[in-house]
């Protein structure tokens, strides 16, 4: 494709970010940096596992739009509203609410935390019980993940995926979502 | 009888049309077999494509479903692998996973030197020729993912017709049986045609078998017939010869002792007597018998007929008695014959006397002259010589004869009467004389009917008489096609004639053996112009009373009778009338064609006809 030695080396990342958010990093340049790419990569993930998750009945009405809130900020949360825009998930229009570490926004499909160490926790602890997919990131570090965590993995970003975290908050996970994590923490 | 109905049902059988549709049926069973086989290919090739294609679409969706993570997450090792494990199916040549922008995201290729799609859209499933690609969408959800593609082989095109040999060679089979069959059947028909046409041959020449027999035995027995008259004449002759001289003697011997009065005593006298009567009468008999062989001396003399008749006049009255009636009808202007008038007064009176003794209760005995000719046909037939002749007709009313005696009549010592009532030699006299005057004579008689007897004595020449020329065939009156005549006659071989001579003359002819198929005849023709009958008929109607029906249907039709009796004598016998159209047996071609003219014509022309 590319003669380019910087693709060369960021080769594998660079075609999954192409493949997965094409029209946000249409225009960006050939040869971006990488922590950035993976980024967009995770920002785009959170509404991309929408359609692998069931809500329970009534978490999410065919008119609702997906809510996906961020609490914290990193690179990632950063590039969640370009990540979203023009997309849908499942027929519906998505929303992106950036929260404080405090906030009691009961709204969220998807809940994205940005935060480091007992803050993260403390986060995830708020939505347990409720129909919230909790999303943590590796980069942080954490005291305790979310139902999905991204970790990276032979320089691809991958997520784990915590069966019993999502069993407390109702939600049943895709096994062919479940086929695709790098590693899987079942029911106790 | 019998043969010919056997021979007319092998005609039958033979002669039926048996059309032959066997090639025709198994042409045209090999052709809907071969359709039939045809169809039943096709519809089983539509029916795999459409599996296949339904199969490949399942195998392809199943793909697409379980790549979608793999998809939405970037996972190209994920769906490699998806993809890969399609590559346990053989036929699938290719499989690949394209992003929702038509991008390759996983691909597999069975062969290396084909590359699969650098993008794709959606299509339908296609079949190119043993290639079927079926792409399907991915998607999550309602989220558009990307789409799958697979590519298979379907069955190599002689695979799948091997699978379809063995119906092909079953439709062969049954092909070649029916052409088989109707190669047989056409072979088996022809040799069918052949011996058709040999049995019919068979038939035909079975036929002219019979006929040629048939005629054979005709002429056989009219040979037979004269060869016996003949031996019995030279055998009678020999004797009767020998006898008459013997007679002479003994008569000569018995009139030499009366005259002289060699002998005394009345007695002896009366048995001298006696003695000579019985050899008079012997040797009448033996007259007899030479006449009818030919051999007694004749005196021929030119003969006046009606005179002679005239002349016996007296004799016949006193012969016949008083119950019996005598008219003469003789003809003005007739020739003299050349004749022993002693003879033909001797046959004259035989016949007389048979007559007499055929009508024990009385009756009438008719007595006609005529001039006439034999024509050369009718003289072939009757071992005379053609030419002018003197007829002299003798005709009574009395019981008549059965066919059988009829044809022993002229035979010498035949009788009917009972023994020593007659000789028998009475009618055998009158032959043999006329015979030997180089005459012809006939005997028509039917039971019931009477006895019309014929002599024709031969005209006599004189230097002074010129002989009338015999009319010409090619100036007798020719007939039409338009002129339908019903021909109605109880003997075969005279109807056959008249049929014949009239078809001759030009007339259309049908024919009829009795009253009632002519009745019939006339029904079904009703354009018959004239009904030409024979007086006598069997079975019920004879020819009058078949003339008064079929005028009383068909007013307007025309009668021609005929007889092989004399005409004056059967219409004064009050079996007809005066004036109907009438003409005697043995009729010539001449007589036939102006008679039957003149009867078309409404003219008399009986008069210029000449009479029989």
């Amino acid at each position: 494709m590319t003669r380019n030695a910087c693709i060369v080396a960021a080769t594998r990342l660079l075609l999954v970010a192409i493949a997965a958010c094409l029209p946000a990093l249409a225009a960006t340049p050939a040869c971006a940096e990488t922590p950035s790419v993976e980024y967009a990569v995770k920002a785009t993930y959170l509404y991309k596992f929408a359609p692998f998750v069931e809500w329970p009945a009534g978490a999410f009405e065919p008119s609702d739009p997906l809510v996906i809130c961020v609490v914290g900020s990193d690179p990632v949360a950063d590039l969640v509203d370009e990540a979203v825009r023009g997309q849908a998930a499942l027929g519906h229009p998505i929303e992106v609410l950036h929260l404080s570490a405090s906030s009691r926004e009961a709204r969220c499909h998807i809940l994205y935390v940005a935060l480091p160490g007992a803050a993260a926790a403390s986060a995830l602890e708020r939505v347990r019980g409720t129909p919230v997919l909790t999303v943590t990131d590796d980069a942080h570090e954490l005291r305790a993940t979310g139902i999905v965590n991204f970790v990276v993995q032979d320089n691809r970003v991958r997520f784990e995926i915590d069966l019993h975290a999502a069993a407390e908050n109702h939600l049943v996970i895709s096994s062919k979502l479940l086929n695709l994590a790098s590693r899987v923490y079942p029911k106790p | 009888m019998i043969e010919e109905r056997r021979t007319d049902d092998l005609h039958a059988i033979l002669g039926m049309e048996r059309k032959n549709f066997m090639p025709f049926v198994a042409a045209a069973g090999v052709l809907l077999l071969l359709l039939a086989g045809a169809v039943i290919v096709l519809y089983n090739e539509q029916v795999y494509r459409e599996a296949k294609t339904q199969q490949v679409e399942a195998q392809s969706r199943v793909l697409a479903s379980t790549v979608s993570a793999a998809l939405a997450f970037d996972d190209r090792k994920a769906a490699q692998e998806y993809v890969k494990a399609l590559a346990v199916d053989p036929q699938i040549q290719m499989a690949a996973v394209y992003g929702a922008h038509g991008e390759l995201f996983a691909s597999y290729s069975r062969t290396a030197d084909a590359a699969v799609p650098a993008r794709i859209g959606e299509a339908a499933p296609t079949i190119t020729g043993e290639q079927l690609v079926v792409t399907t969408p991915v998607k999550q959800g309602m989220a558009p993912l990307g789409t799958v593609y697979l590519r298979t082989t379907i069955d190599p095109i002689s695979r799948r017709f091997e699978r379809y040999a063995v119906l092909a060679l079953l439709v062969t089979m049954a092909s070649l049986i029916f052409v088989l069959l109707g190669i047989g059947q056409r072979q088996l028909a022809a040799v069918n045609e052949r011996l058709r046409r040999q049995g019919l041959d068979l038939v035909d020449a079975n036929e002219k078998l019979l006929a040629q027999i048939e005629q054979r035995e005709n002429a056989e027995a009219a040979l037979r017939q004269v060869q016996k008259m003949e031996a019995m004449g030279q055998l009678t002759g020999g004797i009767a010869h020998d006898f008459n001289n013997l007679l002479q003697v003994i008569v000569g011997n018995l009139e030499v002792l009366q005259r002289r009065n060699l002998v005394e005593g009345d007695d002896a006298k009366r048995m001298i007597a006696a003695a000579a009567r019985g050899a008079q009468r012997a040797s009448t008999l033996t007259q007899r018998l030479l006449a009818f062989a030919r051999r007694q001396p004749l005196n021929p003399k030119p003969v006046d007929v009606n005179k002679l008749v005239n002349g016996m006049s007296e004799l016949l009255h006193r012969t016949l008695g008083e119950s019996i009636t005598i008219e003469a009808v003789l003809a003005g202007g007739i020739w003299r014959v050349n004749a022993d008038a002693n003879q033909l007064e001797n046959a004259l009176l035989n016949l007389a006397v048979n007559a007499r003794d055929a009508m024990e209760k009385g009756g009438k005995l008719t007595i006609e002259t005529a001039n006439t000719y034999l024509d050369e046909a009718y003289a072939q037939a009757n071992e005379v010589r053609p030419g002018q002749y003197v007829l002299i007709a003798v005709t009574d009313t009395g019981s008549g004869m059965p066919g059988d005696v009829l044809s022993k009549a002229f035979e010498p010592f035949f009788t009917t009467k009972d023994v020593g009532k007659g000789s028998g030699l009475g009618l055998s006299q009158v032959y043999g004389f006329i015979k030997q005057s180089e005459g012809h004579a006939k005997i028509y008689s039917e039971p019931g009917e009477g006895t019309t007897i014929k002599l024709y004595l031969p005209r006599f020449m004189s230097p002074s008489d010129v002989a009338e020329p015999l009319p010409e065939a090619g100036a007798l009156p020719a007939g039409h096609s338009d002129r339908l005549v019903l021909v109605v006659e109880d003997d075969d071989d005279v109807r056959a004639h008249a049929v014949g001579m009239l078809n001759e003359l030009g007339y259309s002819v049908l024919e009829a053996g009795d009253g009632a198929a002519a009745l019939q005849a006339l029904d079904a023709h009703p354009d018959v112009k004239l009904l030409f009958t024979d007086v006598g008929l069997p079975g019920g109607l004879n020819g009058r009373q078949l003339a008064d029906e079929a005028r009383r249907r068909y007013p307007k039709l025309l009668v021609l009778y005929t007889t092989g009796y004399a005409r004056n004598a059967i219409v004064h016998q009050g079996r007809l009338d005066p004036g109907v159209d009438l003409i005697t047996k043995p009729f010539t071609f001449a007589a036939l064609a102006t008679k039957v003219n003149a009867v078309f014509d409404g003219r008399d022309d009986s008069r210029r006809a000449p009479a029989l």
